[in-house]
């Protein structure tokens, strides 16, 4: 067995918060006194990850997916519980580990605002010590795999969201980390942006060998990357493994979809065959649970004969499969 | 170490890039300054209008002081106030990280990584009210003469030391860019010297807050008022300063933990 | 309009009791500077056999208390705001809501005042002791005092708010500030007091507003103007409150057309 690049066992974090009443009368008693209150963000996690994995992990909005990824680049101390990434405890910062990964967020810049990004290349450079020639081999290689070409010598302030992250990258992953933790890199960026950024990845990926842990909420980011999901809602775990199993677990039905030459009239009668979801233009979707599925096409197929342009069997979309483990999960919480 | 220098002079040269893109913001920050300090002199002819000496500092002193005082507040506005102003502000928007993820003293990067290079002209207006000064004072020994810049250095930690220890405030009470303020209105006591003031307020302003001494102490080398062993002690309280301030600084750090986003 | 005040009150206050720390740090703001000013003009006074012109060193001491006392009370600092809300355009929406993006000052300079007075006021106490000041306050002067320090406040916001106004045009508004603020410096009875401006400054201060807002309220407290006088100096506060008045109004009808003009 290798060993494992990111190594966490019972990881937690508890927020203490002031709370805050309305009215003024509330508001002056907290001028002198507060209440506090503890928000378990995250609440006892353990996984384990590979070298050169990408991991998805994934939850809802507050499932503790930033403050663990926090956690892991030592940006805050745990509550409890123990990690290791390459070895080293993140939270004792020691600049060896700080050399050796890199966090990278969608919605902060590290990149100042009035210069341009190679002024501040020159900054990181010196901040990592990295060689002038290993420095220029990486600059040469991110900008052509970004692009990044002529933006990285306009004032950042100038650039638009998706060349910054763009830029942001190339600052972000300069002295070559061996660990990346990406927490939600596309977000607010257009459809082709998105692509760009995500296959940079992957080729960073394979060419670096780097290890990558990223959220996200475009599950197309997830699909196109990651092998294996971590999933976490309220700071627990509640899926680790294939993405290609999520759905066999999370959601034990498939979906059908039946194509009609006759346009499916209204008369015919399918619900004997499972629920039906939507039905339009002749195609008609099915939800049928996971064990019967074969069943079910083999009686459609044979039941429709002629009548049948195309059918297909296939796993509930991931966002529905996800979606559906958030609210089942707050459903049984608040049974 | 000779790393940090060199990212000094990156940073330097940064900001001057930028500053000079604004030629127009510059000239008029340059002319801001004159006008501050011209008042400011306007204000000590106007007590020096109703007597010769306070507290035994004549007009010729009293202008070294005045001189030391807007070199050291030059220095401050030049080197340290906006690197602050920024530490504040990230430290509010807990986008703090970044300098914590680096292989680098956070100190460093967060204390002294923007500077106001037209605040240098405050500075340069000091030096001149100083020679101004001088111009009365009959004669300038060497000693005052080395002890001077010496003394003018330590007064520059002095003020780092301050701020730094002020701004590790906002770790724990997250708003307190009106601590600037207080420093900017504390710094005003230093345009007279220290032994103007009351007791208690002349203890803090050499103490706590070694906002007279950093100015107070200069003056009184260069007019011959201090002993070599004044100065020995200036400059170990200047590194005890520097090294305490640091530690608060770190202590306070860890217990920075960021908003969430 | 006394219910949006209501509520415009209960935020601040809120906003406010979340920094604490920064109430008193405010209240520091106004007492420093006149107690540096006074402690030189102590040291000058004893250096003349404790007496300049008709104020001997109790008399410095009471009127830098007055002084900082007055420069609580009509501090105004919403320039920088919204100068910033200007050049970032967070102004906009305010300017969508159906009220007066002046009230919103008010209401926070208010409550900023209310919270500062009691911390200060010990302080000042305690000064009064170290510096064993000498008020000559009569009752008339008290009751000339509230009016003068009220339309004192009134003209330190309103020419806040017309120096403020001027980020319409302009995107130094600290350069703008900055030269009024060192005109105050002067003329305003900070350096001295209004009495002791040698020659010419003297009367240059009275033409000037930076006087009406913290020198005569000040004397006036501590005292140091008769009653008769006293009106004559409040009459002058009332022009120049006028004169921003009406300054407010035009600059900021054009203003409000200049900055949807640029729509920012
Ligand atoms: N500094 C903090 N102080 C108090 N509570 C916090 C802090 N940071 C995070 N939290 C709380 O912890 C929980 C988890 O937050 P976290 O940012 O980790 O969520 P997330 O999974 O990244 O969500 P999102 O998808 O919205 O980014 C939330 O309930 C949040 O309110
Ligand atoms: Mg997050």
């Amino acid at each position: 067995m290798t060993e494992a690049v990111v190594d966490v066992r019972e990881l937690r974090k508890t927020f203490r918060v002031t709370e805050r009443e309305e009215g003024l009368a509330a508001t002056l008693r907290s001028f002198v006194k507060r209440r506090r209150k503890d928000v378990n963000a995250v609440a006892g996690i353990t996984f384990r990850i590979d070298p050169g994995e990408i991991v998805g992990f994934l939850g809802p909005n507050g499932a503790g997916k930033t403050t663990t990824l926090k956690m892991l680049s030592g940006l805050l101390y745990p509550s409890a519980g123990d990690a290791k990434v390459l070895g080293y405890v993140p939270w004792r910062r020691e600049n060896a580990y700080l050399g050796l990964m890199t966090l990278l967020m969608g919605n902060r810049t590290q990149l100042v605002w009035d210069i341009p990004a190679a002024d501040s290349f020159r900054v990181l450079q010196e901040i990592y010590r990295i060689p002038e020639d290993r420095f220029r081999a990486a600059v040469n290689e991110l900008t052509e795999l970004l692009e990044l070409q002529e933006l990285v010598h306009k004032p950042v302030r100038n650039l638009s969201l998706g060349e910054r992250m763009k830029v942001e990258f190339a600052a972000g992953l300069i002295h070559s980390p061996s660990v990346a933790f990406l927490d939600e890199p596309t977000i607010g960026l257009d459809i082709s942006m998105q692509v760009r950024i995500r296959r940079f990845v992957a080729e960073y990926n394979r060419r670096t060998g780097a290890t990558i842990l990223l959220t996200s909420h475009y599950m197309d980011d997830v699909v196109a990357l990651c092998k294996r999901v971590i999933v976490i809602h309220r700071g627990r775990l509640l899926y680790d493994g294939p993405l290609a199993d999520l759905a066999e677990r999370m959601a034990p039905y498939k979906i059908i979809t039946a194509t009609l030459h006759d346009g499916a009239a209204p008369s015919t009668d399918l619900d004997s065959y499972g629920t039906v979801v939507s039905r339009d233009e002749g195609r008609v979707m099915l939800r049928v649970d996971r064990q019967v599925a074969p069943e079910r096409t083999a009686r459609l197929v044979n039941d429709l004969g002629d009548r049948l342009a195309d059918i297909s069997v296939e796993d509930p979309p991931i966002e529905e499969i996800i979606d559906r483990v958030f609210t089942s999960e707050q459903a049984t919480v608040s049974a | 170490m000779t790393r940090y220098l060199r990212l000094l002079r990156l940073f330097f040269r940064a900001e001057l890039q930028y500053e000079l893109e604004y030629r127009l913001n510059f000239v008029l920050e340059i002319v801001e300054t004159a006008v501050v300090t011209a008042t400011s002199v306007g204000a000590v002819l106007i007590l020096f209008s109703y007597t010769t000496v306070l507290n035994g500092w004549d007009l010729g002193a009293m202008l070294v002081l005045l001189g030391c005082f807007y070199l050291v507040q030059g220095f401050g506005e030049f080197a340290l106030q906006p690197s602050f102003e920024k530490f504040l502000e990230n430290v509010r928007l807990g986008t703090l990280d970044f300098a914590l993820l680096k292989p680098a003293s956070p100190q460093f990067q967060v204390t002294l990584r923007y500077f106001r290079v037209a605040q240098l002209a405050q500075m340069a207006l000091g030096a001149v009210v100083v020679a101004v000064g001088l111009s009365r004072i009959p004669a300038i020994g060497l000693a005052e003469a080395i002890g001077f810049p010496i003394a003018l250095i330590c007064g520059f930690v002095l003020i780092y030391a301050l701020l730094v220890a002020l701004s590790t405030f906002a770790f724990w009470f997250v708003r307190v860019d009106n601590l600037m303020a207080l420093y900017w209105s504390f710094m005003d006591a230093g345009r007279f010297p220290v032994d103007v003031y009351p007791g208690w307020l002349r203890v803090t302003l050499s103490s706590a807050v070694p906002i007279g001494v950093a100015v107070t102490v200069p003056a009184q080398v260069i007019a011959g008022r201090l002993d070599p062993l004044g100065l020995g002690f200036l400059i170990l309280g200047t590194i005890a300063a520097f090294i305490l301030a640091s530690r608060f600084w770190r202590i306070g750090l860890r217990s920075y933990t960021g908003a969430s986003a | 309009m006394i219910r949006t005040y209501r509520a415009l009150l209960v935020a601040q206050l809120q906003a406010a009791s979340q920094y604490r720390v920064q109430v008193l740090l405010w209240m520091l703001f106004s007492v420093i500077r006149p107690v540096i000013f006074l402690a030189a003009w102590v040291a000058v006074a004893n250096a003349q056999g404790g007496q300049i012109g008709t104020y001997d060193v109790r008399d410095f001491a009471a009127y830098y208390i007055c002084l900082s006392l007055v420069s609580c009370l009509t501090a105004s600092w919403n320039a920088y705001e919204f100068e910033y809300e200007v050049r970032f355009g967070r102004l906009s929406p305010k300017l969508l809501r159906p009220l007066h993006p002046i009230h919103y000052a008010v209401v926070e300079n208010l409550v900023a005042k209310l919270t500062q007075i009691v911390p200060l006021s010990i302080v000042l106490v305690f000064i009064s002791i170290t510096f064993d000041a000498r008020f000559r306050t009569t009752p008339a002067h008290v009751l000339l005092f509230v009016p003068s320090v009220m339309l004192a406040a009134a003209l330190s916001f309103l020419s806040g708010w017309v120096l403020a106004t001027t980020a319409f045009w302009t995107t130094r508004v600290h350069s703008v500030s900055t030269f009024w603020d060192r005109a105050a410096f002067i003329f305003a009875g900070q350096i001295a007091p209004l009495a002791l401006l040698p020659g010419p400054l003297q009367a240059i201060s009275l033409a000037l507003p930076f006087g009406y807002v913290l020198g005569v309220p000040a004397e006036i407290l501590r005292g140091g103007v008769s009653p008769s006088t006293a009106l004559l100096l409040m009459a002058g506060q009332a022009i120049w409150l006028a004169i921003f008045f009406v300054a407010f109004q035009r600059v900021w009808r054009a203003g409000v057309r200049q900055y949807s003009g640029v729509g920012a």
